[in-house]
């Protein structure tokens, strides 16, 4: 998943990056194939290279911000976002439904007394608005890919009609790009607007991979076979970046 | 301009007028020796039913010894907004302080979601930028700022922003309410005794979080002259006359760190992360790090320990950009 999520990052990209398995992902991609990506983050900082091995919960502190170009600060962040310069977000999700709509607040049906209450947008919302493309990153489980999600804390495509977005005032050509799991990796039809299976990794099924979605996805005439990580790709996370495992052993185990 | 929608959530906006007519009576122009133990800042300074902000996170530069002295003087009935919080929240729902909450981001484990759940604490919710914005609009002494965030989600919904027909463009454009915190928290790494203080490294929004705030109580890792304000000018992230209590408070970030001086005590994380989804785990935690002690020097004498800080500052190895 890490991965997957470090080979959609491009190089000379400025790239909005969240906590937690981005920031592995980010750091993977730099060492790799994205030397000159400059990553961003919602408090403030540009263009760090963060300094490795990873420590955990490091975000705003000098290791994560290590060699950065600039520190400056959310309103200012968030303000280049909105202004067009942010090329690709990633996100972490609990909820996506068919057009991309994100749920990172709560399940349920009613809001004043949900099910289950999570921590809410964060920079989310931002992200996967202003964002000229957004990569969602989100375990493969049945109940995270629903037919609608409970609660839209970020808009995807809304209800999947042509220019619902710009309609609500969204900025235009944004929205979510591609989806990333453990198993697959999906996109969105231009037309439709609906999530299509674009691949799935070596050694799954497609079968496999439906099994485990509410909604069925479109799925075009030809789905990719997805590398598993190479040896290089290995190399740099189990021996530069990640050496206690404190974070690729979770994000294996999904 | 017509409202197009307007979310349900519970917020309230001060009238600017009546704003600048406290900055001018009640923010102090003249320099004057700020620094008080946190006990007196905090007794001063924050009542029950208050609107309480900080900057900057949990992990980093976050004024934590600060937020420990309100949950030890149980304030009650606060409303606070976390806007990039990752346990604070926390801390002060499990001791009983909070009425409500912004949420940016509520906060990790589970016994906050529980308390959300069953409507313990009233949630409005943002999202950190906007939550953010919010305070510049206050920092700005207008009403609102515009965002094009928000829009066409059940974020907005629940939040207090109205969608309107911008006038200029005449699209859907979302208008975030100010916030002015009736105390706003800020650690700093250096500041004067009048307040004059100086942030380094990234930041959320130190600034704009002191301008917004009717009082502002900063603490500090180090406290020196207005001659080395004087000499750097450029340094200076917040201007004495923002700021009404300044407390001495070396280390005051811990569990988080403060860059350049000391790290995050990541083996404490790992401790509150096990207490944040267990209420007796918690109970336990809030006795030993806040209740038990009773000030922030017995916090770090008797909880942390000179063996412990002195590796905290150890690991602090990267220095450059933080002075």
């Amino acid at each position: 998943m890490i991965c997957q999520c470090a080979r959609l990052m491009e190089d000379g990209k400025i790239v909005f990056i969240g906590y937690g398995m981005p920031q592995i992902a980010a750091i993977l991609a730099q060492r790799l194939h994205a030397p000159r990506m400059v990553q961003m983050y919602e408090f403030g900082a540009v263009g760090p290279l963060p300094a490795t091995p990873f420590v955990r919960f490091t975000m705003g502190g000098p290791r994560n911000c290590y060699k950065s170009l600039a520190w400056t600060n959310m309103n200012t962040i968030f303000a280049q976002a909105q202004l067009g310069m942010v090329d690709l977000g990633v996100l972490g999700a609990t909820q996506i439904d068919q057009f991309g709509n994100v749920n990172s607040t709560m399940l349920g049906s009613d809001y004043t007394r949900p099910e289950k209450r999570f921590p809410g947008s964060g920079g989310a919302n931002e992200v996967l608005t202003q964002c000229w493309r957004t990569v969602i990153v989100i375990m493969h489980e049945r109940r995270r890919f629903v037919k609608k999600v409970d609660f839209v804390t970020s808009p995807g495509y809304l209800d999947g009609t042509p220019g619902a977005r710009e309609r609500a005032g969204l900025p235009r050509e944004t929205g979510p790009w591609r989806v990333v799991t453990s198993k697959a990796l999906y996109g969105f039809d231009e037309q439709s607007k609906r999530m299509s299976l674009l691949g799935v990794l070596r050694g799954v099924t497609e079968a496999e991979v439906l099994k485990e979605m509410e909604f069925a996805p479109l799925v075009g005439e030809k789905v990719e076979q997805l590398e598993p990580p190479t040896a290089e790709e290995l190399r740099v996370l189990r021996h530069e970046i990640d050496p206690t495992r404190a974070i690729i052993g979770k994000a294996a185990r999904a | 301009m017509d409202v197009l929608q307007a979310g349900v959530g519970e917020f309230t906006v001060e009238d600017p007028d009546e704003l600048r007519a406290f900055m001018r009576t009640e923010k102090r122009r003249e320099m004057v020796d700020k620094v008080m133990p946190e006990a007196e800042a905090v007794r001063r300074y924050i009542k029950d039913g208050d609107y309480v902000s900080f900057d900057f996170s949990s992990f980093t530069r976050g004024p934590a010894s600060l937020v420990r002295e309100i949950i030890r003087q149980r304030r009650q009935n606060l409303w606070f907004a976390a806007k990039f919080t990752l346990m604070e929240s926390t801390l002060l729902a499990a001791s009983g302080c909070l009425r409500g909450i912004d949420v940016g981001f509520l906060g990790l484990g589970s016994l906050i979601g529980k308390a959300v759940e069953e409507g313990r604490i009233k949630v409005t919710e943002w999202t950190n930028g906007t939550l953010t914005l919010r305070h510049l609009a206050g920092a700005m002494g207008v009403p609102f700022l515009p965002s094009r965030n928000l829009l066409a989600t059940d974020t907005l919904t629940y939040s207090g922003a109205k969608v309107v027909q911008d006038p200029f463009t005449r699209r859907p454009i979302a208008l975030v309410p100010a916030v002015n915190p009736d105390v706003g928290l800020v650690h700093v790494h250096q500041c004067d005794i009048y307040g004059n203080a100086r942030c380094f490294g990234p930041g959320v929004s130190p600034l704009e979080t002191a301008m917004a705030s009717k009082r502002t109580i900063i603490s500090t890792e180090e406290i020196i002259t207005t001659d080395d304000i004087r000499k750097e000018p450029s340094k200076t992230t917040i201007p004495y006359y923002l700021v009404d209590a300044v407390v001495y408070a070396p280390f005051g970030c811990l569990p988080g760190g403060a860059q350049g001086v000391y790290e995050m005590d990541t083996e404490h994380f790992l401790e509150y992360m096990a207490a944040s989804g267990d209420e007796q785990k918690m109970v336990a935690y809030l006795d030993r790090y806040i209740h038990s002690v009773s000030c922030h020097e017995e916090f770090l004498e008797k909880r942390v320990g000179v063996t412990k800080l002195m590796d905290l500052k150890r690991q602090a190895t990267i220095k450059e950009g933080y002075h």
